[in-house]
Parts: structure tokens; sequence; C-alpha cells
């Protein structure tokens, strides 16, 4: 269960960006995110991702309330999330399978303990036979469906992603969108920030539109 | 963006696990270089400074193992008789070994460089000069023997005291201005990393949020960037110190093969044979782990920082 109460976040001394965000999202539960540019879509998706405070009210995560949070119980709740980025954010000297497998060895995995689970996800996504290529050789979609891979090899409980389909094609949106529908099934909570109109029609998920600091939920 | 289907070349492809932080990079490259730099202008200093001290002592040791008899020509004095009685006196006197008189020669040859050679002295009446060995510098009253010797007409004793002591001062100098200059090295290297590593960090800001993003602890990211910069501190140390022993091999060898033999005695009447020495070798032996463990400390304490003012 993801709980938030009177969130409210700034960026110093500006002017709020999310204003008394109260909601609950569900374990298991699949949503868009959506709202106009400058809505605070990336604001609210650091607030779950917990690599920002809040400026105002509290966030429970998995039951924990992470006001006042720090160090190794922080650490050990921002472990049960992942996120994807628009622009991949794969590093460049790594290859698929080192990207996929970072994840496990910042937890100090050693490479026997992961490997054949590492291998068997990037077999799932379709890169079973580009494991060991670099990402300036992999096509757009093939970053995604590593940095996909890359969120949920912890089995994560949450998958946050930020415009995921913003750098590939039409067909390749929707190919990832039931990559993320798929994960939802196998009980992964989603959250997909996204503004394109066409997924939005194709896909009947529940929507969290933010506009004016504000969220309201639409079925 | 359209998806391709592209077969990975095989230069794409390598075996183990690659390190989180890069290998090389052009910050890293630079960062070694200048450790190496800031390494061997260190363990040149340190090692000129043993050299200069090491070769003051011993000119120091020599003076001190001697202390010269002056005989002056005077009018009604046999200066043959005045000689060897201070001689004998010199040598009645506890704790002085032999004592004896420089021939012509010896005279021709240390007033050569101020009066060149092949000059007829025998119509100069020149002071004689008695050499005395000091075989027990403990048991020498100096006192004494300048008292015994000042009973002979026309002696007196000369203890080289006021040379040594010049020589003590000017040491003392080279070898505090050394310290000076090492300090100062050692200073501009710590100023020099801080600045490369916050160029190695700021070019590694990347890798640096995506380890945030996945979970990654500060005290993880710090120890990986860490490493990295131990090992640069570590080889740039040690190819600055190899290199510094190389030059003052290769500086030895210059003195003692190819200049003149004239330059080579010069230079080897002020720095012995111009060989470091085991305490040389292991003063720069000592500065390359100090070199390497300062660039890896100061490395460590301005990750720390970025990691610190990143994530507040």
């Amino acid at each position: 269960m993801i709980q938030f109460e009177g969130v409210g976040l700034s960026y110093g001394d500006g002017p709020p960006v999310l204003k008394n965000l109260s909601f609950r999202i569900a374990p298991g539960s699949f949503h868009f995110l959506t709202g106009p540019s400058g809505s605070g879509k990336t604001s609210l998706l650091r607030l779950l991702l917990l690599s920002r405070r809040p400026s105002a009210g509290r966030i429970v995560m998995f039951g924990d309330d992470t006001t006042g949070l720090s160090g190794d119980r922080l650490l050990a709740i921002r472990r049960r999330i992942g996120i994807v980025f628009q622009e991949f954010r794969l590093l460049d000297h790594l290859t698929t399978f080192e990207n996929v497998a970072l994840p496990l060895r910042v937890q100090g995995l050693p490479d026997s303990a992961y490997r054949e689970n590492v291998t068997e996800l990037l077999e799932w996504v379709g890169l079973g036979q580009r494991m060991e290529a670099l990402p300036d050789v992999l096509s757009g979609g093939e970053k995604q469906r590593a940095a996909i891979a890359r969120a949920v090899i912890s089995k994560s409980e949450l998958l946050l992603a930020d415009e995921p389909t913003g750098n590939v094609d039409p067909e390749l949106s929707e190919r990832l969108m039931h990559l993320f529908a798929e994960l939802n099934k196998m009980g992964t909570t989603v959250v997909v920030a996204t503004h394109e109109t066409s997924l939005l029609k194709k896909f009947a998920v529940p929507r969290m539109v933010l506009k004016d600091g504000e969220v309201r939920f639409h079925d | 963006m359209t998806e391709t289907v592209q077969a990975p070349p095989q230069k794409e492809r390598r075996q183990g696990t690659a390190p989180i932080v890069p290998v090389t990079s052009v910050a890293s490259r630079t960062l070694m270089l200048l450790v190496t730099i800031m390494t061997f202008l260190s363990c040149v200093t340190v090692g000129s400074v043993v050299l200069i001290q090491k070769s003051a002592i011993g000119w120091s040791a020599d003076v001190g193992r001697e202390v010269t008899i002056e005989i002056r020509p005077m009018a009604g004095e046999v200066i043959e008789s005045n000689v060897r009685t201070a001689i004998s006196l010199a040598e009645s006197v506890p704790g002085i070994g032999r004592a004896r008189v420089l021939s012509q020669d010896e005279v021709e040859g240390l007033l050569a460089p101020w009066l060149g050679r092949g000059l007829d002295l025998t119509n100069l009446k020149l002071p004689q000069l008695v050499v005395v060995e000091i075989a027990e510098p403990q048991a020498l009253d100096v006192g004494l023997l300048s008292r015994t010797i000042a009973t002979v007409p026309g002696a007196s004793l000369e203890t080289h005291a006021a040379w040594r002591q010049q020589l003590n001062v000017m040491t003392g100098t080279v070898v505090v201005s050394g310290l000076l200059v090492l300090a100062l090295i050692l200073l501009a290297t710590i100023l020099a990393v801080v600045f490369a590593t916050r160029g190695t960090m700021a070019s590694s800001r990347e890798i640096v949020d995506v380890l945030h993003f996945i979970g990654a602890s500060n005290q993880f990211i710090a120890s990986e960037f860490q490493k990295r910069f131990l090992t640069i501190g570590v080889t740039g140390g040690a190819i600055g110190g190899v290199a510094a022993l190389m030059f003052f091999l290769a500086a030895s060898l210059v003195v003692s093969t190819v200049l003149p033999s004239e330059s080579s005695a010069q230079l080897g009447a002020l720095f012995g044979r111009f060989a470091l020495g085991l305490d040389g070798i292991a003063a720069i032996l000592i500065i390359v782990p100090v070199v390497g463990g300062l660039t890896a400390l100061t490395s460590r304490l301005t990750v720390r920082r970025f990691l610190e003012q990143i994530s507040s």
C-alpha cells in the first residue's frame, strides 16, 4: 500500500509544485499518471521513488512511514521500487547483462547469485541474444526493455516509469505497455507517467491526472 | 525511433564483469599523469636533500678528523725546528694520532686554484702546515692542544670550527628548504587532486545518479570511486617513484662516465659519487605510498563531499 497524506512539494522558496496530495495506490494496481507539461508528473514520481522528501505531509510506502527515515531503512524501501526513464539511462560502459544486474551488484550479491535470474529476465524481455552488447549498439526499444529489466530485477513491488515510450515508435510503445501490463499481472504495482493519448485510449487503465498541483483519479 | 535488429559485432563483447566506474577516462588519465609528475618532483626533492645532507656529513666528518697547525716564518727562528717541535708536542696530547708536515708539492697543490700551477714557490716565505690526525675525538682536549701549540713561536691551531659551523648552517638551510619545497609540492598535489576529482565526479554524474536511482548507498558509490582513485594514486605514485630512481641512476652514470674527468671530480667532491644510497632509496620508497595515499585520501573526502552535496 502506498499512501500520501497532505503531501506538498516546493523547490526552494518557489511556489508549490504539488499541493496537499492525499491518495492511496493499492498493491498490484496499474495507473497512468497524466497531466499537462509542467504539472508535476516527474516531481510526483520522485516523491514515489523517495529520491525527494516532501515539503509537507507524509508518505507511507509498503506500510512504513517514510517521514524522517534515512540510511539503511530508507535504502531498504527504495530497493523495493524500480524506475524507468524516457532517456533509458543505461551506463554506456556496461553490457546489457551488467546494466540489468546493477541493482543486485549494489546490494553486494556476487555474480554467481544472480547470473541465472538476469539471463532468464533478459530472455523474457527479448534480449537473450543481446546480453553482451553495449548500449551504443542497441536500438531504442532494446534499450528501454533493458531499462525495464533493470527496474524489476530486484523483484520490485512498485515500478515507476517516466514517459517510457517517449523515445520509441508507436508500435514499440504498445509492445512496451504490454510488457508493463505483464509485469503488473505478476503482482507489481505500476505507475506510468505519459502524455501519449493513443496509449491512454488503447489501454483501459485508471488514470491519475495532475493539474494545478492537485491529483484526481479517473477509472 | 524505429527498432532495428543488428547483429552484435564481436568487439562489443567482453568477458568478466566490468567495474561500475570506468577504468579509463580523460579525467582519470589526467589525474594519473598529475600524480606521476608530483611524485617524481617529490622524490627528486627528497633524494636531492638526502644527497646533499650525506655529502655535508661526509665533508664535516672528514674535516673533523683533522686539525691543522700553521707555523709562520719568524725572524730569528728556524722554522724547520719549530715544525718538529710542534709535531712532537701535538703527538704528546691525548687523543692525537699522528702529525705530519705538508710537503712542498702538497702546499703547491693547495695554492694551485688561486695561483695556478708551475709557479716557483721556493722564494716565497710561506707558512708551514702540519696536519694533525685525531685518533680519539672523545679523548682530545682542543683547548689543551691549542695552549700547547701556542708555546711554539709563530704556531697557531686551526680546528676548522668556523668552517664546519658554516657548513652545518648551509646543510640545515638546504634540508629545511627541501622539506618546505616538498610540503609545497604535496599541498599542490592535494589541490590538484581535489580539482581533478571534482572534474571526474562531474563527468561521472550520470553514473552517480543511476546508482542512486537503483538504490545504491552513498557509501557504496564512494567506495566504487575510491577504488578507482586509489588505483590511480598508487599507479601514478609508483611510476613517478621509478622515474625518480631512474633519474638519479642516470645522473650518477652521467657524472661517472659522460662528464669530463675534472667536472666529474668537482661534482664528486660536492656530492660524493652522486649515489643515493640505501637511505635515499628508502626515502623515495616512502614518498611513493605517501603520495598514493594522499591522492586516495583527498579523493575520498572530495567524493564524499560531492555525494553529500548532490544528496542534500
